[in-house]
């Protein structure tokens, strides 16, 4: 993974003692609330319902096993023994002091970590697919680009009071497992260049970005991206913060218009000042290399293990996917056990966490969009030894794309945003749908909740969203049908009437029953026969038969 | 407890941290300007209020002393555009932060081809200064003559 040289460690080191500086000042009053809080949130730090949220940077989800020990450390430290791993591929401590922030900071840049833009009207943590480097339909690895922009972005001088956030995500392979149609800005990485998507997004105002440009080369990604920028921070909307993101300005001038306002300033930009040079991007990349391959494959013993252990076998069916090298899969870690918030791990899990991936996985570890840790590489050899130990540490849940993995946003129970607890719900749904075979017969189904219409629990592009609403102060559920985040990227579509929190699970329990019943045959997944039957065959199972 | 640094009268300073005195030099509105400058002679300063097109008056540069690029909120960030599209277009002339002023922005302000700030601040020499000097390191190059990182790690002349 990329290592910090001088130059990154001054820089966060600067950033830290200008935070520090900050914090002093807003302690001894110099500056006041409403100026700190821009400063506090570019540095990563929200105040929530009860206490200090403070938001990590996992860069494009990039961890190694040191760093994750010392987010154990943290969470042991200075919260409550547990962080939370979030739809951003960062972790979140929710109960942090103001006077321990800098401390904190301190040290996580002694393990080249930071909170920085994490929060705020800046150009946020770029993510980028998990299995980067991995993946067998990987052509281009998305991680030395999302380093470059990390940097490019990094204080960036004239972007750092943008109108509103700004979300870059970036993938390289065929399937699209960032969801780049869904942010600010996504970006494809193909043969011949970029794809570039602009004005995607959730909220209040969901949209899929439109592809304004195609074979942008990667030596001029930055300008590009400048240009953009600058349109967007000169030209989007200021009056209204429900209006501000890029998605309503790429609306209201067309996304042609758009296109040619970028190309326009783009051609006035001096491109050599601003675009690292191809040394730069070699040096980047050369942080990235595959690591030493273990090598062999013990088949027998694999099968062995298999039939011994139906646990494994389902395990690996749900939770591995497969690697560029024949010999090895891609794990992903569960952090969704039935009846437990979604993305929630205590400083024990993430010390195991390190020591599997020492033991097992040449160091390395990513956080993935849907909450759940990835290790890219494990041979197979290595797999059913890993599981064992995952298992005893209740990681070894076997539920990787299916019902029970859902995305919840933290909901009521942490966030002055929310209408509506999400936690909760997704644990009840989670027990609902405990049984194992019966989950296997599902099969592939994402449900994501969010607790506001703010979206950060992603409803939009749940193939079932759920979406907490406030209706004359009880919290109400309305249920949308048909998203999905991936490259044939859809926005769910509200179905039927608001149901309470004790209604949710049955009818979603009616809905896969129904879909169960109606299916070609068990290759035809969830999402394949809502399209093929339209949203309103499923409708009415929403509600209780009357 | 201090007092609010916002709660100080602004003080007009220079990149320098010098403290400059009031200046005779007439100050059109951008309406005005847009409209008037190509047959005024002699030089103005122009008032730059966010959503205004500097690019508008790029024809009339050479009438144009000094921008006084407005920042009515210090969350408002489209003056750091106007003022480096101002410096890239090649204007040398002074371009002034006014309005929300405070120490946090100056480093951006500074990088971003400002020279004169009509800042609110306890001390305002001290703040330019902690600003110039508070990084070692920028990623980006902008309108000052700082290295991007990628060209110090190349050895690459800017």
């Amino acid at each position: 993974m990329y290592q910090y040289d001088a130059f990154d460690h001054a820089f966060v080191r600067d950033r830290n003692a200008e935070f520090a500086d900050q914090v002093a000042r807003r302690l001894s009053g110099e500056i006041t609330e409403d100026q700190f809080k821009p400063l506090r949130l570019m540095n990563g730090l929200y105040l929530q319902l009860h206490a200090y949220m403070l938001r990590i940077a996992v860069p494009y989800g990039v961890l190694s096993s040191k760093q994750v020990r010392k987010l154990a450390h943290i969470a042991r430290t200075y919260d409550r023994d547990f962080g939370h791993f979030t739809t951003r591929q960062n972790l979140q401590f929710n109960w942090i002091k103001l006077a321990d922030a800098p401390k904190i900071l301190e040290e996580l840049a002694e393990v080249e970590m930071h909170a920085l833009q994490t929060s705020g009207n800046c150009i946020r943590n770029t993510t980028t697919d998990q299995f980067a480097g991995a993946a067998k339909d990987e052509h281009e690895d998305p991680r030395p680009w999302a380093e470059l922009i990390r940097q490019w972005s990094s204080n960036h001088p004239e972007f750092t009071f943008l109108p509103r956030k700004f979300k870059i995500a970036i993938t390289g392979a065929d399937r699209d497992r960032a969801a780049v149609r869904v942010h600010d800005i996504g970006l494809h990485a193909r043969p011949e260049g970029f794809d570039v998507y602009v004005g995607g997004g959730l909220g209040r105002t969901p949209s899929l970005g439109h592809r304004i440009k195609t074979g942008l080369k990667g030596e001029n990604l930055l300008s590009y991206l400048e240009a953009a920028l600058r349109v967007y921070n000169r030209y989007g909307r200021r009056d209204n913060i429900y209006k501000a993101r890029i998605k309503i300005l790429v609306a209201a001038l067309g996304p042609d218009e758009y296109a040619r306002q970028v190309e326009a300033e783009w051609a006035t930009l001096d491109k050599s000042r601003i675009d690292a040079p191809v040394v730069e991007i070699d040096r980047i990349r050369s942080f990235f290399p595959a690591p030493a391959w273990k090598t062999g494959f013990d088949a027998a013993a694999f099968e062995r293990a298999k039939t011994a252990d139906p646990g494994f076998a389902r395990w690996l069916r749900n939770n591995t996917l497969a690697h560029r090298q024949d010999n090895h899969l891609s794990v992903t870690v569960s952090l969704k056990p039935v009846g437990a918030p979604p993305g929630d791990a205590s400083s024990a899990q993430m010390d195991l966490l390190a020591d599997v991936a020492d033991a097992y996985a040449y160091g390395e570890l990513r956080v993935s969009h849907e909450q759940n840790i990835i290790l890219p590489h494990v041979a197979k050899d290595d797999l059913y030894a890993l599981y064992s130990r995952l298992d005893a540490a209740g990681l070894g849940t076997a539920n990787g794309g299916k019902i029970t993995d859902m995305i919840a946003c933290p909901g009521l129970d942490y966030c002055s945003l929310a209408n509506a607890r999400s936690i909760p719900l997704a644990q009840d749904i989670s027990r609902r749908f405990e049984d194992a075979q019966l989950t296997d017969k599902i099969g592939d189904l994402s449900i994501k909740i969010s607790g506001c219409i703010n979206a950060c629990g992603h409803h939009h592009v749940g193939h079932i969203g759920i979406l907490g609403v406030d209706k004359q102060g009880v919290e109400f559920y309305q249920i949308l049908l048909g998203g999905r985040a991936d490259e044939n990227a859809a926005l769910g579509v509200i179905t039927g009437k608001g149901l309470s929190a004790e209604a949710v699970p049955d009818a979603i329990e009616r809905v896969v029953q129904l879909y169960l019943n109606l299916r070609k045959d068990e290759s035809e997944r969830f999402i394949d026969a809502l399209e093929r039957l339209g949203r309103e065959a499923f409708a009415e199972a929403l509600h209780e038969p009357a | 407890m201090s007092r609010p640094n916002s709660s100080y009268e602004p003080q007009l300073v220079n990149r320098a941290g010098e403290t400059l005195t009031g200046d005779e030099i007439e100050t059109l509105d951008f309406d005005r300007a847009v409209e008037e400058l190509d047959g005024l002679n002699g030089s103005y300063a122009v008032a730059i209020q966010p959503g205004q097109d500097v690019r508008a008056l790029l024809p009339f540069i050479d009438h144009i002393a000094r921008f006084d690029i407005a920042f009515p909120g210090y969350r408002d960030g489209r003056g750091y555009s106007s003022a480096r599209i101002l410096r890239e277009a090649g204007f040398t002339g002074a371009i002034r932060a006014v309005g929300d002023v405070l120490r946090d922005q100056l480093f951006y302000m500074l990088r971003c081809g400002f020279d004169e700030f009509l800042i609110k601040d306890a001390a305002p020499p001290e703040a330019i200064r902690a600003a110039a000097q508070r990084y070692a390191t920028t990623y980006q190059s902008a309108a000052d003559a700082a290295a991007p990182v990628w060209a110090l790690r190349h050895r690459i002349p800017a």
